[in-house]
């Protein structure tokens, strides 16, 4: 019987290329197992092969995602394996976009199944999970032994053509897709038996969990714009020229902090855009356009608001995950109060 | 009060009764000329999504609006009309045709649905029993 | 004599109802009920229809469980019932009196519905499959069903129309239920509901569970009535669960196959039926509120304060909420579940989804992290094939453009594919089904 055949993606690290340095090289093609995929092989078993495995930096993927897309998809056509395995991908950030981005273009373009593996906070995981099945890791190569066995298992119940069963029992990440079924009792009796739960305070298990939104309450209208200290933030990723603080061009692990006293107007010589996401052309050639230093000033100029804050803050939204935008909000937030900054404008691209 | 609505058969036969605001366009584009007027200070007197008919099963939609208080956005009305065009767009990104080649039989049995559902606010809203 | 000696016992809200099993309904000129079987003379029955000058032609039609036969576009389900003791009758302010009832006795015709179906606008809905995959998603492929099939009158009003087609349903079924007037009863059941001082000392130890049924009422093909009144017009109020058992709660609602409420739902609600098998087991049922579900901003408000303060009235520790339809019933769901939560009492609703047909978009049109409890019907976009059946009653012309189904929904070998929410009571919101959805 002719094996299954396997195309595996993954990227200049675990392709043993080299680190971040490396992280701006266009895909490769390899035949056989590379890096991780030996340990695949293993508990895939005889009636499997990896074939082929493909390379491809993080950061070349991010900023080229189509044309890496086109060539890729075109090696995996050639090839026509049975199932296409990305990652894992575990924490990094990059990496996981790359993998649900890819996975997902192989199953929606060519009708290969896919999986992938990451670490649950991974901003690929929220952004693909309903498209790829992505199997929950740990957040760093090291749990790579405790990975391998259940995407294996996983891949194996897909090469086989069995059904898959809840994320709970096959590991992967709740896809947020609503399937119906037919349960043992009607509706009615259902809810009777959650209000009884419920009432004598014994864990319940809603059928619906309600979709939680982060509200924040619009703070009070400002009394006296003509002194009101006003300032800029920004996850549009406007940087001085040369990115001085080298803030990713996606999923950044950083912010920086700009000073902007006696600038008037943000120009193509003194600042640029250090976001991977859209098409900086337009950003680059006026920087106004993300954080309107220009009008403010001009405002300024008019007493129309008191003062444009001397520091502007910036980071890339990119794939950023919310933990770390949380982290930045929390600590950029103090430094606006401890400078007497009374309003924000926010910017995004 | 004003009616916004893109049904032909309000405009007839409410215009002699409360200020009608027609615009001929689509079930889509009625929400967000009422979400516009939402971010200007008005707020919904009627709900956005009303009757049990799909967003993609009618080309109608009409509501009642007020002027809200003066500099003020309508938080209440403004989570209503952002949910009620999310839910459309879910609704109509299915069939995106279906309206379009609505006999006109069908187009005007939606007409009297969506007229009934506004008229049936206007005993609440002191505009007395249709 | 096992009636004659409980009629001895009634008090003021106690029901008994005496089930007269129907295992199959026969056309013959002698109507009768003999040994589980219904015979009607559909000659008589059109006659009586036909006496309403909006009815221009009726015919009626037998489905049985397992035929191949679909039954579409169903306007409603209709359980006959006839009152033989006690005050009042079957559908009051509709067909009867407006005398309160639920109490006494009733005689229910168990195994069976009257079925009213016919063209009332361009985009009706509703399919029951007698048999099929179609048939596993609603409950009256389960019944005997005397299929009603009327052909309005032209250059009459839409709304007279619905008028005339609900008045024929609920005329129809009192008309077969009076066969059963003098028949013994396969079975009785007896429901009593407390008055509040009768509910305290009754069982102190329980906690106090209500039910808090939402009514739709948002304009034409969209209205339910209580003894007759649009219960657009009702501020929320209690009702007794036995008088929704004799018919004061009826369906004028149309749209939305999957999750309206027909007038069988409201004669047989599941709620109703749950919370009485635990009433003073492991909870005190103390009483229903009904409100409702208008189109207008400041009622929402205004009826959901009412249906909570009224919660707070029974002293109740819990209650489970129920809805009816899509879209704006969403935003009275959440604010009677928040506003009832915020009173301390503890919720639990029951409602459907609108995901999309990949089960991928939000579900519900409002939301809110209170309403921790909650039960679904399943998602009505979900899409389904029905494979053709060999015979059709009412019907096919409206398939492509009823509720859920879409343009191609008929496919040329007689199928249709289309969503769920095309199958009368599918995803239903007050739980009578086991779908759900995960």
């Amino acid at each position: 019987m002719a094996k299954y055949k396997i195309v595996h993606y993954i990227n200049q690290f675990f392709g043993q290329i080299g680190g971040e340095e490396k992280a701006d090289i266009p895909p490769q093609k390899h035949e056989g197992q590379v890096g991780p995929g030996l340990a695949f092989g293993k508990a895939l078993g005889d009636e499997c092969e990896i074939t082929t495995t493909i390379i491809c930096g993080d950061s070349y993927f991010g900023e080229n995602m189509e044309e890496a897309t086109a060539t890729i998809l075109e090696w995996v056509k050639e090839e026509n394996p049975d199932l296409f395995i990305a990652g894992p991908a575990f924490n990094a950030g990059r990496y996981g976009v790359a993998c649900g981005s890819i996975a997902s273009s192989v199953k929606n373009e060519l009708g290969i199944p896919v999986i992938s593996g990451m670490y649950i906070e991974n901003p690929g995981a929220d952004m693909y999970k309903s498209d790829v099945l992505i199997v929950e890791t740990g957040n760093s190569a090291a749990a790579m032994r405790k990975a391998v066995p259940v995407m294996a298992k996983l891949a194996l119940k897909i090469l086989h053509g069995e059904e898959i069963g809840s994320a709970k029992a096959e590991g992967y990440i709740p896809q947020g897709v609503r399937k119906n079924y037919f349960a043992e009792e009607r509706g009615a009796k259902r809810a009777v038996d959650m209000i009884i739960k419920k009432l004598a305070g014994e864990e319940f298990e809603t059928e619906y969990p309600m979709p939680i939104f982060d509200h924040v309450d619009p703070a009070p209208a400002l009394k006296d714009l003509a002194h009101a200290n006003i300032a800029i933030v920004t996850s549009g990723g406007i940087v001085p020229k040369g990115n001085p603080d080298h803030i990713e061009s996606s999923s950044a692990s950083h912010y920086g902090e700009y000073n902007i006293a006696g600038i008037d107007d943000l120009n193509s010589t003194n600042f640029e855009t250090a976001h991977g996401g859209h098409d900086p052309v337009y950003a680059n050639e006026d920087p106004d356009r993300v954080i309107p230093v220009d009008v403010l000033r001009q405002m300024e100029k008019e007493g129309k608001i008191g003062k444009l804050n001397d520091y502007y803050y910036s980071t890339v939204g990119n794939g950023t995950a919310v933990a770390s935008a949380k982290k930045f909000a929390e600590e950029i937030a103090q430094k606006l109060k401890d400078q007497n900054v009374d309003a924000v404008i926010l910017t995004s691209t | 009060m004003w009616i916004v609505t893109n049904n032909p058969l309000v405009k007839a036969k409410l215009a002699s009764i409360v200020d009608v605001q027609y615009h001929d366009v689509s079930y889509l584009d009625i929400l967000h000329i009422m979400r516009d007027q939402i971010h200007a200070g008005s707020c919904l007197l009627t709900h956005p999504l009303s009757g049990s008919v799909k967003p993609n099963e009618t080309p109608y939609k009409s509501v009642l609006m007020e002027s809200g208080e003066a500099g003020k956005t309508d938080l209440d009305s403004l989570k209503l009309i952002e949910a009620a065009e999310a839910t459309a767009k879910k609704f109509i990104d299915l069939r995106p045709t279906y309206v379009e080649d609505m006999p006109d039989r069908v187009k005007e049995d939606c007409q009297l649905i969506d007229y009934t559902l506004i008229i049936s606010a206007f005993p609440s809203a002191g505009l007395g029993m249709i | 004599m096992q009636i004659e000696f409980l009629r001895k016992e009634f008090t003021k809200v106690k029901l008994q109802l005496g089930y007269i099993d129907i295992n199959d309904i026969k056309f013959d000129k002698n109507p009768r009920i003999e040994n589980g079987v219904l015979y009607v003379d559909p000659d008589a029955l059109v006659a009586s229809v036909l006496q309403d000058e909006l009815i221009k032609d009726a015919h009626f039609e037998i489905a049985k469980p397992g035929e191949s036969i679909r039954i579409t576009p169903v306007k409603d389900v209709i359980q006959p019932r006839v009152k033989v003791e006690g005050p009042g009758g079957v559908f009051p302010g509709m067909v009867a009196k407006e005398t309160t009832v639920g109490s006494g006795v009733t005689h229910v015709l168990r195994g069976m519905a009257v079925v009213t179906a016919g063209r009332i606008v361009g985009f009706q809905e509703g399919i029951i499959d007698m048999t099929g995959p179609g048939a596993d998603y609603t409950p009256f492929s389960k019944l005997n069903n005397l299929v009603l099939v009327i052909e309005p009158q032209e250059n009459f009003k839409q709304h007279e129309y619905e008028h005339a087609a609900r008045m024929a349903g609920f005329k129809i079924a009192c008309e077969i239920a009076e066969l059963a007037r003098e028949l013994s009863p396969d079975e009785t059941e007896t429901f009593e509901t407390p008055t509040i001082k009768e509910s305290f000392e009754k069982f102190p130890g329980l906690p106090r569970v209500g039910y808090v049924q939402m009514l739709q009422s948002q304009g034409l093909l969209h209205d339910t009535y209580v003894y007759g009144v649009d219960a657009k017009r009702i501020v929320p109020t209690i009702i007794s669960p036995t008088e929704t058992m004799d018919g004061a709660i009826v369906s004028g609602n149309c749209v939305s196959a999957c999750d309206k409420n027909t007038t069988y739902h409201h004669q047989n609600n599941p709620v109703v039926a749950e919370l009485f098998k635990e009433h003073g087991k492991t909870i005190n049922f103390v009483g229903q509120i009904i409100t409702n579900e208008n189109v207008y901003l400041a009622d929402k408000i205004r009826s959901s304060d009412w249906s909570a303060k009224l919660a707070e009235y029974l002293s109740l520790d819990g209650a489970i909420i129920s809805q009816e339809g899509f879209g704006n019933p969403d935003t009275d769901l959440i604010m009677n579940c928040t506003k009832i939560e915020d009173k301390g009492i503890k919720t639990v609703i029951i409602t459907d989804e609108y995901a999309g047909q990949d089960g991928k978009s939000q579900s519900l049109a409002d939301a809110d992290p209170k309403a921790n409890a909650c039960v679904t019907g399943g998602n009505a976009n979900e899409v389904i094939h029905l494979p053709k059946l060999d015979k059709v009653i009412g019907t096919l012309d409206y398939v492509d453009t009823i509720a859920g189904g879409h343009q191609g929904s008929l496919q040329a070998d007689g199928s249709i594919i289309a969503e769920l929410q095309v199958i009368t009571g599918a995803t239903n919101e007050m739980g009578f089904n086991k779908l759900s959805a995960r």
